[in-house]
């Protein structure tokens, strides 16, 4: 055979050859696995996208923008040159030269002074919350109450929208001022309504002491002081009752709920002499702590004394009503 | 260029009914590819099965800037190079002599009769012989296009033809 002959010989070959027998019911079952597998290939990339996304939404929402005002703080292990994020669960802390600005969210921040370790505890659209294990903060929200907690080792600062300083040591021993608004402060059933410029003692075992205002006199805070973290409290009772003006009823009106049954009624006629109760009171509900008499004293109280604090040196005002006292 | 027709339109949008209807249509000319550059009946049915599987998962990607049998032969042409590549398991099956039936054993359907001999003689070429015999002679490949594509030098490729096409007019002598 000759070069020609083979080329005409291939030539002739046919172009298509049919194979001898189906090929697809091979080529179906796997274009029919494949396909599934495709499918089915999408479910972990689509899952581990979704859990990617909300992770990182997660860790956007839960954590605080921190910025270093002084010093170089620790968030955690590392050190915060500029600026940083909080995240759920870490520690901010400060050394005696350093100091820190928090972001709470969108609604406040919180200036965290030296010698200071806080953890941020929750970080949610409805719920904002630190811990204070020791150190000072300053803290200014502009929200709805009870949006922004603060966590001490004596219980817990609840914000009504406010501004405070709050501070205290490793064991719980501390003191709360509030500078606006007005915030609740916890431990179990004991409970303190600190409204602005007053304070209030707080103490790891019993908690939040009878807050009292930023000018009592110094005998009525050791009196205060007394009655709430020391022995003796019957006579602590009767030099708070002696010592007390009407700008201090809001102490009297904690000193009420606090006192056994025995001195109620003193505690009472004290209050009432110095703020008249509103009408609607009865000495009979006060006695009984009666919420709905309590609550209505509690509103006139904050109302006089909240004209007393903002318009204290610019107008009198008379502390028994909280009217514009005549020259 | 023409547009892919209605039948790889539909397939490439998913219907396997039209996938299918691609497959009987061309399923002769990959089969026929597939044997002769593989020697062999049961690897060449392999073969064909992996190119339409290859077809269905890259079929979205045929835009028609060709004759879509064009395309699908060059796919073809790869799947089995590939596959000859990636594979060192193969041992050559010779078809025997012996065996009246030819390409694909006594179970396998023969080539056309007139033509056994001839595609008996291309089976049993070696190789690299019988590659570069098929894409050449038979399906209209150049020197440059089959280096490219088996991936040796053009001049390996005229060689292997030239060496091919003598071992097939000894065969057929005989």
């Amino acid at each position: 055979m000759n070069e020609r002959e083979l080329q005409d010989a291939v030539g002739r070959l046919p172009k298509g050859i049919e194979p001898p027998h189906d090929l697809w019911p091979g080529i179906a079952a796997r274009i029919d696995r494949r396909s599934w597998r495709r499918r089915l290939y999408w479910v972990p990339l689509a899952a581990a996208a979704a859990l990617v996304l909300y992770l990182l939404a997660r860790g956007e929402r839960n954590a605080w923008d921190v910025t270093a005002l002084a010093g170089r703080p620790l968030i955690g292990t590392t050190r915060l040159t500029a600026s940083g994020r909080l995240r759920v669960g870490d520690w901010l802390q400060t050394d005696d030269s350093s100091r820190a600005l928090i972001a709470v969210g969108r609604i406040g921040q919180v200036e965290v002074r030296p010698e200071t370790r806080v953890q941020l505890v929750v970080a949610s659209a409805t719920e904002h919350r630190l811990a204070l294990a020791r150190g000072v903060i300053d803290a200014k929200v502009d929200a709805v109450p009870r949006l922004f907690f603060v966590e001490t080792p004596a219980g817990t600062a609840i914000d009504l929208g406010c501004a405070y300083t709050l501070e205290t040591d490793s064991l719980g021993k501390g003191l709360l001022h509030v500078t606006g608004g007005e915030v609740e402060f916890q431990t179990g059933q004991r409970m303190a309504r600190v409204p602005l410029g007053a304070l209030v003692q707080i103490r790891p075992a019993s908690g939040p002491g009878t807050p009292y205002v930023d000018d009592a006199a110094a005998p009525l805070v050791r009196a205060l002081i007394a009655f709430d973290f020391e022995r003796g409290r019957a006579r602590a009772v009767r030099n708070i009752l002696a010592l007390s003006r009407p700008q201090d009823a809001l102490s009297l009106w904690h000193l009420l709920q606090r006192v056994n049954p025995a001195l109620r009624g003193l505690v009472y006629d004290r209050l009432a002499a110095l703020v008249p109760p509103p009408p609607g009171v009865t000495r009979r509900g006060a006695l009984a702590l009666q919420s709905r008499d309590l609550e209505a004293y509690w509103t006139k109280i904050q109302r006089i004394h909240f004209r007393l604090t903002v318009l204290r040196g610019v107008r009198r005002i008379d502390p028994r009503t909280g009217t514009t006292a005549r020259e | 260029m023409p547009p892919p027709d209605d039948l790889v339109a539909r397939a490439q949008a998913g219907d396997q009914t039209a996938f299918r209807e691609l497959y009987r249509e061309h399923v002769g000319r990959v089969y026929a590819l597939c044997l002769r550059l593989t020697g062999d009946a049961r690897d060449a049915e392999e073969r064909t099965q992996d190119v339409f599987v290859r077809l269905w998962d890259k079929l979205r990607s045929f835009r028609g800037d060709s004759a879509f049998s064009s395309w699908l032969h060059r796919l073809a042409v790869n799947v089995v190079l590939n596959e000859r590549r990636t594979t060192s398991r193969r041992e050559r099956r010779v078809m025997s002599a012996e065996d009246p039936d030819g390409v694909g054993g006594a179970q396998h359907a023969a080539p056309l009769h007139l033509n056994i001999d001839l595609e008996r003689a291309i089976a049993e070429l070696p190789d690299g012989a019988r590659e570069v015999f098929v894409l050449f002679d038979i399906e209209g490949y150049g020197h440059g296009e089959i280096a490219a594509l088996v991936g040796i030098a053009e001049g390996t490729s005229k060689a292997q033809l030239f060496r091919a096409r003598r071992l097939l007019r000894e065969k057929l002598e005989r």
